[in-house]
């Protein structure tokens, strides 16, 4: 069991997914690197690929979804993608734990927190029960929350705050350095949002993670990640440093992002919606840019040639308009 | 625990009022059917020139009671008589009770359906799992098909065809009847080999016949709960097959729980065709023979027996649910 943060390299990474008109992919060729003891974030509207992009880190596309190509190297494991059976099962939750969205019912609606507390420890071969529970209660204590009552609960007993807690628990308990979070903070209020996402940095920090955080909110990036990684239609078109990045966004889709979120000060209007809708499954080019519908820079270039991610210092952007501008 | 008991104690109340109500509207449909045997016996006698007084002992004798007093009076009878167990006097096997009948058709009724139910919820529910997780695949095709094929088709289609197949063409199976007349009713070997012999066709072609709905419920559901985020999750935390498959099976299994129950409280209404096909004299029979005879305390009796099982039955249903399901649990307290 690896007791430090571990490095994830995704290199090429492409999903598709089985549909009557042919494989379409969701996630084309993406490459990231998560370094260790870092928290990243992935930004994307719905239907950018940001999810399937998660669930590649556990080998998990659900069908009829597949990798079709790339790898997931992750320190002290290996090349994920080639896991399969009870190798794969037991990565999953021991060494990369999976945080769901609070809205989701994550948990067995049947059994206690407790009990489905103990199928995981008995799923991992865990000898000694009673320490996993003593370790679950401290970890619910760690979040503020009172672990035998948690324990001794059913999952519609529990608030959303509470039961994304208990999901970062189970993510956590079995001593997972990888952790990959999706929408941590979807459909929680705004003060249950700011403890969650306090929880998320103080036990990155105090446990040693690798933290992968899902998000289509970029405030949420903000607040806890250290680097920014922006999704759109199944590529990733902007990296960098979070600061860099929303300080200074050099892809157009960037910019569009950030100029459309309203300011707490001035006028309303002076945020501008991005024009056009995302591309779906269906709808993605298959040569060329991906933005390029929407794009306020649109070349010639675009309509035939897909840009490549190009790396300048911590920045990787893929855009023709900016990456020529650059280098001319 | 409390909660439970109070729980228990509404049912009962609720279940002893909808009895009552059905024991009321079954008493005044079943007299106003025309064709009272009994009335007709009386006018027989009368027309072929006998006294009142003697038509009205020769009827008494003949069927081992008269009705008498208005229809309200015989309601208030009726009633009263129902708190002491006392459904009246059947008039197709005369004086004896029709709690009698009942139980003497109650046994082969209720082992037999028993049995077919409990076979077919079985087989159902465990084919169902599979059908639904190789719903992409052949094997479950065929599981769906099968199920819709025998769901789709009458009962007394399959019971004549069974019967068919089993008893004509290739004949191992006894038509009809309980058993061979040639064995002595007792607690030896002969006697119930060929009760089982002769259950054999009813209870399989019952089984059969609610198989395919069985299959269809439980296919559907596991589908949906296969569908849900905590599956999925599960796999996520790298659980165990072994554990995801019981997550999945005991929460598919719930809405099936209701309409098991159901089904076993319709059992006391027995299976009319099958019955009657297989000339197999349950509680089925007993209800179409009633009904020809217009024998109308054997009617009614048969009616509530139907009504108290069901109710029964629901209650029994709702006191399962709340030890099985957490959720319907905890609403209770809260409220």
């Amino acid at each position: 069991m690896p007791q430090e943060a571990p490095g994830v390299r995704v290199d090429g990474l492409t999903v598709v997914y089985r549909t009557p008109a042919g494989e379409l992919p969701a996630v084309r060729d993406v490459s990231l690197t998560l370094e260790p003891g870092t928290i990243t974030g992935i930004v994307g509207e719905s239907g950018s690929g940001k999810s399937t992009m998660a669930l590649s880190l556990l080998n998990a596309v659900q069908p009829p979804g597949r990798i079709a190509a790339g790898s997931v190297e992750i320190d002290g494991l290996g090349d994920v993608v080639g896991f399969a059976g009870e190798r794969l099962r037991k990565a999953r939750g021991a060494h990369i734990g999976y945080v769901f969205q609070a809205a989701q019912n994550s948990m067995n609606p049947l059994k206690t927190v407790g009990k489905q507390l103990l199928d995981l420890g008995r799923s991992h071969g865990v000898a000694d029960l009673r320490g996993l529970v003593r370790e679950a209660k401290e970890l619910l204590a760690r979040m503020g929350l009172d672990g035998a009552r948690v324990l001794d609960s059913y999952q519609h007993e529990l608030s959303g705050g509470m039961r994304q807690r208990v999901g970062i628990m189970l993510a956590l308990v079995l001593n997972a350095h990888l952790v990959v979070l999706d929408e941590p903070t979807t459909a929680l209020d705004m003060i249950t949002q700011a403890n969650i996402l306090k929880i998320v940095r103080e036990v990155h920090a105090e446990r040693g993670l690798t933290t992968l955080v899902i998000t289509h909110d970029i405030g949420v990036v903000a607040e806890v990640a250290d680097r920014l990684a922006v999704m759109y239609g199944g590529r990733l078109v902007e990296q960098g440093p979070t600061r860099q990045v929303l300080g200074s966004p050099r892809h157009p889709y960037t910019r569009g992002l950030i100029t459309a979120i309203p300011r707490l000060t001035g006028d309303i209007d002076e945020a501008r919606a991005l024009p056009g809708r995302p591309p779906t499954l269906a709808t993605v080019p298959k040569e060329g840019c991906v933005f390029r519908e929407r794009c306020p820079l649109r070349m010639d270039v675009c309509d035939t040639v897909d840009p490549d991610a190009v790396a300048d210092g911590s920045r990787i952007v893929a855009c023709h308009a900016v990456n020529v501008r650059e280098h001319a | 625990m409390t909660v439970i008991a109070r729980r228990l104690a509404g049912h009962l109340a609720r279940g002893i009022v909808m009895v009552l109500v059905v024991a009321t509207i079954s008493f005044f449909i079943i007299r106003n059917i025309p064709g009272d045997p009994i009335a007709a016996r009386y006018q027989k006698l009368i027309e072929g020139g006998a006294s009142p007084e003697a038509a009205e002992r020769a009827t008494a004798v003949m069927y081992g009671f008269l009705p008498k007093g208005t229809l309200w009076q015989q309601y208030l009878d009726y009633m009263s008589g129902l708190f002491h167990f006392d459904l009246g006097i059947s008039v197709t096997n005369p004086g004896t009770p029709v709690t009698e009948v009942l139980a003497g058709a109650a046994k082969w009724t209720v082992l037999p359906v028993l049995f077919g139910t409990l076979l077919s919820f079985l087989v159902g529910v465990i084919l169902g799992v599979y059908a639904a997780v190789k719903r992409t695949g052949k094997l479950g095709d065929v599981l769906a098909v099968s199920g819709s094929l025998l769901h789709g088709v009458p009962q007394y289609v399959l019971a004549l065809l069974m019967g068919a197949i089993f008893t004509t063409l290739l004949p191992i199976l006894p038509s009809d009847g309980t058993a061979d007349i040639l064995y002595e009713p007792g607690f030896n070997a002969g006697y119930i080999g060929s009760l089982v012999e002769h259950a054999t066709l009813p209870v399989v072609t019952y089984a059969l016949a609610s198989y395919g709905g069985w299959i269809l419920a439980m296919k559907s559901s596991v589908v949906t709960v296969l569908g849900d985020d905590f599956i999925l999750a599960a796999e996520l935390r790298g659980m165990k097959r072994s554990v995801i498959f019981r997550y999945i099976a005991r929460n598919a299994i719930l809405p099936l729980f209701t309409i098991l129950a159901l089904s076993l409280g319709l059992l006391f209404g027995g299976s009319i065709f099958i019955e009657r096909i297989f000339n197999y004299p349950g509680l089925g029979f007993l209800l179409i023979d009633s009904i020809t005879n217009r024998d109308y305390a054997l009617m009614g009796g048969a009616f509530l027996l139907i009504t108290v099982a069901i109710v029964v039955a629901n209650i029994l249903a709702d006191l399962f649910y709340s030890v099985i399901d957490p959720r319907v649990r905890s609403t209770e307290e809260v409220s």
